[in-house]
């Protein structure tokens, strides 16, 4: 996952409509987000964090304790029975493909000053194709939850103020679950958990009883119908908006192809994004193929009983009873005549009588005969189909690597061109290129209010579609059987044993973690002549041991605490080859210099992406000057006391 | 061959595990769902059975799932012909075309849940742990 641009409407202190595009190259891949205490860099990560996950997700608490995340601003600008919007959108790449994620709230304004909500927050995921059209994820939460686990998210996604809770003597079950979290043990604890919601759901279901609830029904109908004509009309106007936007940025594309100084740059867009358009169309078509071939690919799985089944059909040639040297037919017409084939009559219970019983029986039939011939000769073609089955498989396995390789490089450049018209010396261009950034912006939003639309208007569809059913049998509403009293009882055993399993893999992740935070760790401390070895016990006590071969975690300073903390979250993330950006809000406020020095020089070697919101006091000097070659983008949070908003400002680094 | 007059040529599965099918086959995104028919989840889940050696006869309500005429005559008959043919050890199973659908819905009735496990209860997207499935075998 690598963030690609944050928009924020009416989002606590930042009134209106923002945006933020993050650093993503690989050489640049730094952002710097500066502000002075209070300016607003805590709600800039609570808004990526609000947007990915929202309030909890699945028990984990997301956000708390942080007040009104709806501007005050916007709400009291808002007169009474206005609706004021708080959307937070949040854009990414994953594996070579762009997700759009956007949460949002509805409220409204109050005659007594306050705003109420109008509905809950509204989460959308959208995943646009190389056709350029988004479509929406059916399962957002759990699409998110792949990405980057919401109980992971805190190890990537960290604040600074926390990042020394690893290193505390206290801390060994914190450590023990960040490892079961982030190295992706909590499978079985899925596991486990979806076996103990089965039961629970078995519980349900043994205590419910049925209602006639026909009216409520209808009811619900007549509201559904009504929403999906309103997310129709909505439809309509933003395909309009849309295909608007998207004149713009093709009529600014034309100006800066005509443009004198700015003419080169653009047609070496052209070029990119014809490139990128037919690499995303590869993908996708490769993407198909590998589906083919992998949903294809059972026969592979069975081929132990094909090879059996093979036996069993020699074994049947080897006999001779295949293919049989005489035909039934002719078999049974001889016991009919009962003359032999030279003409001799024969007598039932002759010996020729008993012999040509026996042909008939050990012969098969015809038809039989023909379609084990047939089978045979198929089943013997199956170990060379799945040869070329695994091999073909492997062949677009490696393609899509190398294409969402490709495909990254291109965005890269893309962003290079767009950063180099942006930062041109000539206003009109860098004016256009601005302008251009804000329509494809908008252009996102409306693709992905548009699929978001569709995907609901389908689904109201469906749910109409199902009221109707549920209408005609409201009546028919009957109990179910006793079965579930034993599906509750073994789902809960299952879950139990599951339990039992999740120990045994930590060893293996405790001893990997334990050589790569010492690697990090190592390269981060200045004092490394002192502190000899870094040990992850059985018990998950993170210990630092130093030339006296004795434990040191006690004498560690707050500053060598911080940075044995980031070895670990470091290490954590190296292992578990997640592509996942590091997120650090104020991560360097306890640091002495020299650790700011070292953590500064090797941090951005140790992750993909690396966001940080900082104070001016944080980041100067030396450790400045190790992040400047990193800094792909820059931002200043202007804090305005007599509005109290905040506007984000881009830095020019040129 | 099969004498087609008398068999039935409808392939169901349990209702209880329909709702895997229908996670396994609805969506656009090809990543989160990926697959195209039921025929292919079927498919999956009787290889997958017959791999563990494991069979469960339906039991409760049924549900149609396709027809006969959707297995593919290279790979998907000659297959099922060669489970029944491996399990009965028998070559006269080919007689009944009843016989070889009743032993491929019993593995598949099993192999779902071990389809479901491997790809749906993994970490990761579900396409991508097929075809890691694939690679461990």
């Amino acid at each position: 996952m690598k963030l690609e641009r944050i928009i924020l409407e009416n989002f606590r202190q930042y009134f209106d409509r923002q945006r933020l595009d993050f650093a993503r190259d690989n050489q640049r891949r730094v952002t710097v987000i500066h502000g002075v205490n209070g300016a607003g860099k805590t709600s800039l990560f609570l808004a990526i964090n609000w947007c990915l996950y929202g309030r909890n997700v699945e028990n984990v608490k997301v956000i708390d304790n942080v007040g009104e995340l709806i501007s005050k601003e916007a709400s009291n600008r808002a007169t009474i029975g206005e609706r004021v919007r708080t959307v937070v959108e949040l854009t990414f790449l994953h594996n070579g493909e762009r997700y759009l994620v956007r949460r949002a709230l509805q409220s409204t304004k109050q005659k007594d000053g306050t705003v109420s909500l109008d509905l809950s927050e509204d989460f959308t995921m959208m995943r646009t194709r190389a056709n350029g059209q988004a479509e929406r994820i059916s399962n957002p939460i759990g699409t998110m939850n792949a990405i980057l686990p919401v109980n992971v998210r805190e190890y990537f996604l960290f604040d600074g103020e926390k990042i020394d809770n690893f290193a505390k003597p206290e801390a060994a079950a914190q450590v023990k679950q960040a490892i079961y979290l982030v190295l992706k043990l909590e499978i079985l604890d899925r596991a486990r958990r979806h076996l103990e919601s089965a039961a629970q759901d078995y519980r349900k279901e043994l205590k419910q009883t049925s209602g006639g609830e026909l009216r409520n029904l209808i009811e619900q109908e007549e509201k559904t119908r009504a929403e999906r004509e309103k997310a129709e009309n909505r439809k309509v106007e933003l395909e309009q908006e849309s295909e608007s936007a998207r004149r713009k940025v093709a009529e600014i594309d034309q100006r800066l192809r005509e443009t004198q100084n700015a003419k080169f740059l653009q047609q070496q867009r052209d070029l990119i994004e014809r490139d990128l358009k037919q690499r995303r169309t590869e993908l996708d078509s490769l993407l198909s193929q590998i589906r083919e071939l992998a949903t294809g690919a059972y026969f592979i799985i069975a081929q132990p009983a094909v090879d059996y089944a093979i036996q069993i059909l020699d074994g049947k040639r080897e006999r001779g009873e295949i293919p049989s040297s005489i035909r039934q037919q002719f078999v049974q017409d001889l016991i009919e005549r009962m003359y032999c084939i030279c003409g001799r009559p024969f007598t039932e219970g002759s010996s020729e009588h008993q012999h040509l019983l026996s042909l008939l029986i050990s012969s098969l039939p015809s038809s039989l005969e023909n379609d084990v011939l047939d089978t045979s000769a198929a089943l013997r073609t199956f170990s060379d189909h799945a040869e070329k089955h695994r091999t073909d498989l492997d062949a677009a396995m490696r393609r899509r690597i190398e294409l969402v390789d490709l495909i990254k490089e291109l965005e890269g450049k893309l962003d290079d061109v767009g950063r180099q018209l942006k930062g041109s010396p000539l206003e009109e261009i860098s004016r256009l290129e601005r302008q251009r950034e804000d329509f494809q912006a908008d252009m996102h939003s409306y693709t992905l209010e548009i699929g978001s639309l569709t995907e609901r208007i389908k689904q109201l569809t469906r749910v109409i579609a199902d009221l109707m059913k549920s209408i005609d049998k409201a009546q028919k509403n009957e109990r179910h059987g006793r079965l579930l009293g034993i599906k509750l009882d073994l789902a809960q055993r299952a879950a139990d044993a599951i339990r039992e399993m999740y120990q045994i893999f930590a060893d293996d992740m405790r001893t990997r973690i334990e050589a790569k935070t010492k690697e990090i760790f190592k390269q981060l401390i200045w004092k490394d002549s002192h502190f000899q070895d870094i040990q992850l016990g059985p018990d998950f006590n993170l210990e630092v041991i130093d030339r006296y071969e004795l434990p040191a975690r006690p004498e560690l300073s707050a500053g060598e605490r911080q940075v044995l903390s980031l070895s670990f979250i470091t290490a954590m993330s190296r292992i578990s080859e997640e592509e996942a950006p590091l997120v650090m809000d104020t991560p360097f406020g306890r640091l002495s210099s020299q650790h700011r020095n070292n953590i500064t020089e090797h941090l951005p070697n140790l992750t993909d992406q690396l966001i940080l919101f900082v104070t001016d006091e944080e980041l100067r000097d030396q450790a400045r000057m190790n992040l400047q070659p990193y800094i792909g983008a820059e931002y200043r949070l202007n804090f305005d006391p007599r509005t109290s908003c905040t506007e984000i400002a881009e830095v020019s680094n040129d | 061959m099969i004498d087609n007059a008398a068999s039935r040529d409808t392939v169901a599965i349990d209702e209880a595990v329909h709702e895997i099918y229908k996670q396994l086959t609805e969506g656009n995104d090809i990543a989160s769902v990926p697959f195209r028919t039921m025929k292919d989840v079927f498919m999956w889940a009787v290889s997958l059975g017959c791999q563990q050696g494991k069979r469960r006869p339906l039991s409760g309500k049924k549900v149609t799932i396709f027809r006969w005429a959707q297995f593919s005559p290279q790979i998907d008959i000659p297959l099922l012909k060669a489970l029944s043919i491996a399990d009965s050890g028998n070559v006269n199973v080919l007689l009944s075309q009843d016989e070889i659908l009743t032993i491929a819905e019993e593995y598949a009735n099993a192999g779902i849940y071990e389809l479901r496990t491997n790809v749906l209860d993994q970490y990761g997207q579900p396409l991508w742990n097929l075809v890691s499935n694939l690679s461990t075998q």
